[in-house]
């Protein structure tokens, strides 16, 4: 090729002729790096890319398990026959426990779990929810390492569920009354103090203002908070100052449907015993209560209790209670 | 001659650029292969943990129960004819009576029955996780009632 190109042009000198073949020798050189470090950068971005996508796979999958674990270690709290119970859950990263109800016949707490991360995007779309359908978890939107559970039994007047009450802010409770106290004390929750309030807690004043006020007792009453008033029966006391409204209100819409479920239960185990003359007389109260109580909303609660009381003293004071 | 040295060192780069690519494409699969294993085993552990602690929690559901690990035989039998479905999250509740022993399994309604089908999703491929319960029934005797137990078993079915 070189031989030939003398040729064409006029006869060079020998210095352009040095040039001339020393050109190639430096276009080879540049254009090696050039493609090895093009080469090399796209490798990079495309190794950088897939690890980032990797550990956002992996957090998502870390986050999903989570959720279910969630699930599993909330079935403890489950009481059974005791009158409640407390735990702590520590992660080792700041979490956001997500809890989305849905409200529909026995509905559902989907429950899924974010993580804060320092590699990457801080918090990444929470992992798979897990969905609870036969439990009642009342939470709000928190985030933090260390959740507090605990569980208290839903009577009306017979024995629903167990609540499992989630939070991870400390409250303080001003001026509860003695049951109240008691409750709290006996089970040891941590992040609920009772005399000495610190700073950094959120204040609950019983029969006053603060941020979060309760007028009523332990059977019954309303709590104020910024987002709306919650009424209450019994133990949902807890759910109205820890959940949303959102969820509180599906919650309750929830139970009460359980309730009357479980009514009808009740009416067909209350005529089967009457045929073997085992007599009940709560089979036409339970009809009126399970009408009343399966479309019921947390607005309704504080008129259905003196039907629920009373068909509880009946059962009391029956030979065999349905319950 | 160095034009050929450039390509065929282009093509050498081109080779192990291609070479490295197939190993990282390699490394890659491993890992997914390796976590999806992991992912599988979690799921079934989990799966395995839930079934298990489920066990106490529906041996005392209001629906069930007669006390602590005590089903209560009116409940059951008025349970299994409920539509509990969208309730449970679970594959089968079964109860079994195990004390006093009997030859053979026979499905209630029927004399002298000792199983009884609370629930079946209908699913096929299901594990089953058991725990022995009290099962009792109240009986009225010259104008007293009383609870009379016997030996069960609870049978919970989940998905494989």
């Amino acid at each position: 090729m070189i031989k030939n190109k003398p040729q064409c042009y006029s006869r060079p000198s020998l210095g352009i002729l040095r040039s001339q073949l020393s050109r190639p020798k430096r276009s080879q050189f540049n254009f090696t790096w050039l493609f090895a470090i093009i080469a090399g950068v796209i490798i990079l971005i495309l190794a950088i890319y897939g690890t980032t996508k990797i550990i956002e796979t992996k957090r998502h999958q870390t986050d999903t398990e989570t959720g279910k674990s969630l699930s599993i270690l909330t079935n403890p709290m489950q009481a059974g026959w005791a009158e409640g119970r407390y735990n702590k859950i520590t992660f080792r990263q700041e979490t956001k426990i997500n809890n989305l109800c849905n409200d529909f016949e026995f509905g559902r707490n989907d429950i899924s779990v974010a993580t804060s991360s320092g590699v990457g995007k801080e918090w990444i779309q929470a992992g798979g929810a897990t969905s609870i359908h036969d439990k009642y978890i009342f939470s709000s939107s928190e985030q933090g390492k260390e959740y507090y559970i605990f569980s208290r039994a839903f009577e009306f007047p017979y024995k629903v569920s167990d609540l499992i009450f989630l939070s991870t802010k400390n409250y303080c409770f001003v001026n509860p009354s003695t049951k109240i106290q008691r409750d709290i004390e006996g089970m040891g929750v941590q992040n609920i103090e009772v005399i000495n309030c610190s700073s950094n807690s959120v204040e609950v004043c019983f029969n006053s203002e603060c941020d979060i006020s309760v007028y009523g007792d332990e059977t019954s009453g309303r709590v104020v908070k910024d987002d709306g008033d919650y009424e209450y029966v019994g133990n949902l006391l807890y759910g109205a100052i820890f959940a949303d409204k959102e969820v509180y209100d599906c919650n309750v819409k929830r139970l009460l449907y359980r309730t009357g479920k479980i009514a009808d239960v009740f009416i067909d185990v209350g005529r089967k015993r009457e045929a073997r003359e085992i007599g009940t007389n709560l089979v036409p109260h339970l009809i009126l209560f399970q009408g009343l109580v399966m479309n019921s909303t947390s607005d309704d609660l504080i008129s259905l209790q003196p039907l629920a009381k009373d068909i509880g003293l009946i059962n009391d004071k029956e030979v065999a209670g349905v319950w | 001659m160095v034009a050929k040295r450039a390509q065929f060192q282009i093509q050498q780069m081109a080779f192990m650029i291609v070479a490295v690519v197939i190993f990282f494409v390699l490394v890659g699969m491993f890992f997914l292969v390796y976590q999806s294993r992991n992912l599988q085993g979690n799921y079934e552990q989990l799966q395995k943990d839930e079934a298990i602690s489920s066990l106490s929690v529906l041996a005392n559901i209001p629906e069930l129960s007669c006390g602590s690990l005590c089903l209560d035989l009116d409940k059951v039998e008025v349970m299994a004819n409920k539509d509990y479905s969208d309730f449970w999250a679970l594959g089968s509740v079964k109860v079994y009576q195990v004390y006093p022993e009997s030859s053979s399994i026979v499905k209630c309604p029927a004399p002298n029955c000792n199983y009884w089908e609370v629930y079946d999703s209908g699913q096929k491929n299901i594990k089953e996780y058991s725990t022995f319960v009290s099962v009792c029934r109240k009986k009225s005797e010259q104008g007293s009632v009383y609870d009379q137990c016997e030996i069960g078993k609870l049978v919970l079915g989940v998905e494989e």
